[in-house]
């Protein structure tokens, strides 16, 4: 390590690193300091206040968008955690034919624009009423299904990626001993490899819920008239009077959402450093 | 205790009879809800594109080619809004390699303790509100906001005359873009040097390469797939970027991501619309088949 870099390129690598994370942090930062601040959202600072705050508790609008946000996130989280589990472990424990097509396809909502899924998932629910409404006269319209829908396929990618790396290193001799012990597929499943999983699975549902919490694109196209958390703020961002109520709520979940990640990403390696000490034979990064 | 082989590479059941079975058990709840609501969707807009549905009286509702013969002879103003997208795209992602890459190196190859805390203090503001990081900016850069407000409260700039060109234009929207995406592709940077074999590198130093050389003929080359997927990371979903052009663009900033957004939301006009979401969507998948061996899918969440 010391061959390959030189104490003053270090110094120069120091030095911008500090200027990155500065860059990356100082804008939500100003954020934060103007949602107390007494006046307009600009300096120089008017004086102290948490009357955004209070303020912000009761407009009877915002909360229930933050409710909408919180039913869609609990929601596509829970159903992405369980499709995101039966893919990692077909992907990870069965050999089967056409495995690299089924795994593109698990992967593309990666790599496909938001805006183009979400409006494909507009057409098609847009269709699908209109031949509803022509056959029984019923429609189903948008809404927060529609982005529950949605958010779970592009949620998925990333539960699985989350749960993958755990289940390959998960030994299968804990399943067989428990199957020499007369345990059936289900018991063996419940009792031993769901607890062993259960970190994976926490980490995996915060992930998927930050990403529906905060997710504009395709609910913009699918929420209808219901609109998210992300939906409202966009909508509301025009209206300079309100401006101080939303930089202060989005405070909050900012940080609410870094404490999620955090938790997330401290459990994922406490759970890895566990099953690293436990089956020493294999490397962990 | 583990067996070797049990702990060892990635671990297979061998196959039994009714295995078949219980693999598709495993994969047809997944399978399903993305053909039925990923899948297929993309083959309606694409269906959308030619004619063959049409769910406005404005719609042709004809089978022809002719939406794309308008669009790819350049009879719109798409194409040109496509071009300059392009441009943005690519300005924004070779800036954000730029900027990503010294950290990327820096936390594999200078830092030895606490080098994943250092990371995710990077990758945490990507996890947190898009649309509060945009709006950051705007707060930031508007002509009443921080940075104007700031210069007339010390003197430097008088108040009547803030910088205007700030917000509302190209440049915001690169910078914001910028600001939103180094996070990310910090990520797949780090990973593939993190990843490099360091005796490669003493093994250069040895035969007496300079450390800049080293850098230059050794690293830089075997952490080039690393920054491809970065490159990618980020040109897809800006590319397909609308809400911050809305936000901070004004007028020039406009993106083909704007034009498709109006086309389905205030001009509803579906076909057009669709032409363009599949060309994007195209273009996505072209740079996929072309660069998608360096994307390894793990990077994103191997954080």
């Amino acid at each position: 390590m010391e061959a390959a870099t030189s104490n003053s390129a270090r110094r120069v690598l120091t030095v911008f690193f500090v200027v990155l994370v500065l860059f990356l942090y100082i804008p939500i930062a100003i954020l934060a300091v103007l949602s107390f601040n007494d006046g307009d959202v600009t300096f120089p600072l008017q004086g102290f206040t948490t009357e955004w705050y209070s303020r912000s508790l009761s407009n009877p609008s915002l909360l229930a968008a933050l409710r909408r946000s919180a039913i869609v996130a609990t929601a596509s989280s829970a159903i992405a955690v369980a499709l995101g589990t039966l893919v990692a472990f077909a992907l990870v424990r069965r050999r089967f034919v056409g495995r690299s097509v089924a795994s593109a396809l698990f992967f593309s909502p990666l790599v496909v624009p938001y805006l183009v899924f979400g409006i494909s998932l507009l057409v098609l629910l847009t269709a699908f009423d209109r031949f509803l409404a022509d056959s029984t006269g019923y429609v189903i319209g948008l809404g927060l299904h529609a982005v529950v829908i949605g958010h779970v396929v592009v949620s998925l990618p990333y539960t699985a990626l989350t749960i993958i790396p755990l289940l390959e290193r998960l030994p299968v001799s804990l399943e067989e001993a428990a199957q020499d012990l007369g345990a059936g597929p289900w018991d063996r499943f419940r009792r031993v490899t769901l607890p062993l999983l259960t970190p994976a699975l926490f980490s995996s549902f915060l992930i998927a819920f930050t990403l529906s919490f905060d997710e504009y694109a395709i609910a913009s196209f699918l929420a209808g008239t219901q609109a998210t958390w992300p939906v409202f703020l966009f909508g509301q961002l025009r209206v300079p009077s309100q401006l101080p109520q939303l930089v202060a709520v989005s405070s909050v979940i900012f940080f609410a959402s870094l404490l999620l990640v955090l938790t997330a990403e401290i459990t994922r390696r406490m759970s890895a450093r566990r099953y690293g000490e436990a089956f020493a034979s294999r490397g962990l990064a | 205790m583990a067996t070797p082989e049990g702990a060892g590479s990635p671990v297979v059941v061998r196959a039994r009879r009714g295995d078949g079975r219980a693999t598709l058990g495993l994969l047809s709840g997944p399978l399903v809800w993305l053909v039925l609501f990923f899948v297929i969707p993309v083959g309606f807009i694409a269906a959308y594109s030619v004619g063959a549905v049409s769910l406005f009286p404005t719609d042709s509702g004809v089978l022809s080619l002719q939406e794309w013969a308008h669009f790819l002879g350049g009879g719109s103003i798409y194409l040109g809004l496509f071009w300059k997208s392009i441009r943005i795209s690519l300005t924004v992602s070779l800036v954000v390699v730029l900027l990503a890459y010294p950290v990327g190196y820096y936390l594999a190859l200078c830092v030895r303790r606490r080098k994943y805390v250092l990371l995710l203090l990077i990758i945490a503001p990507f996890l947190t509100s898009f649309l509060l990081r945009v709006l950051a900016w705007k707060v930031i850069l508007g002509e009443q906001g921080v940075l104007n407000s700031f210069l007339s409260w010390s003197h430097v700039r008088s108040p009547d005359d803030p910088i205007t060109w700030l917000l509302y234009g190209q440049f915001a929207v690169m910078l914001v873009l910028a600001y939103v995406w180094v996070p990310f592709v910090a990520l797949p940077i780090f990973v593939s040097l993190e990843n490099l074999d360091r005796s490669v590198l003493e093994a250069a130093g040895d035969l007496g390469a300079s450390r800049w050389r080293t850098f230059v003929r050794v690293t830089l080359p075997l952490s080039l797939p690393g920054v491809l997927a970065a490159f990618l990371f980020v040109f897809i979903p800006t590319i397909g970027e609308f809400v911050t052009p809305l936000l901070v663009g004004g007028p020039s900033g406009y993106m083909f991501g704007n034009a498709i957004n109006n086309l389905f939301t205030g001009a509803l006009d579906w076909q057009t619309g669709s032409v363009l979401a599949l060309f994007m969507l195209t273009v996505v998948a072209g740079l996929m088949a072309l660069f998608g061996r360096f994307l390894q899918v793990r990077s994103v969440a191997a954080g």
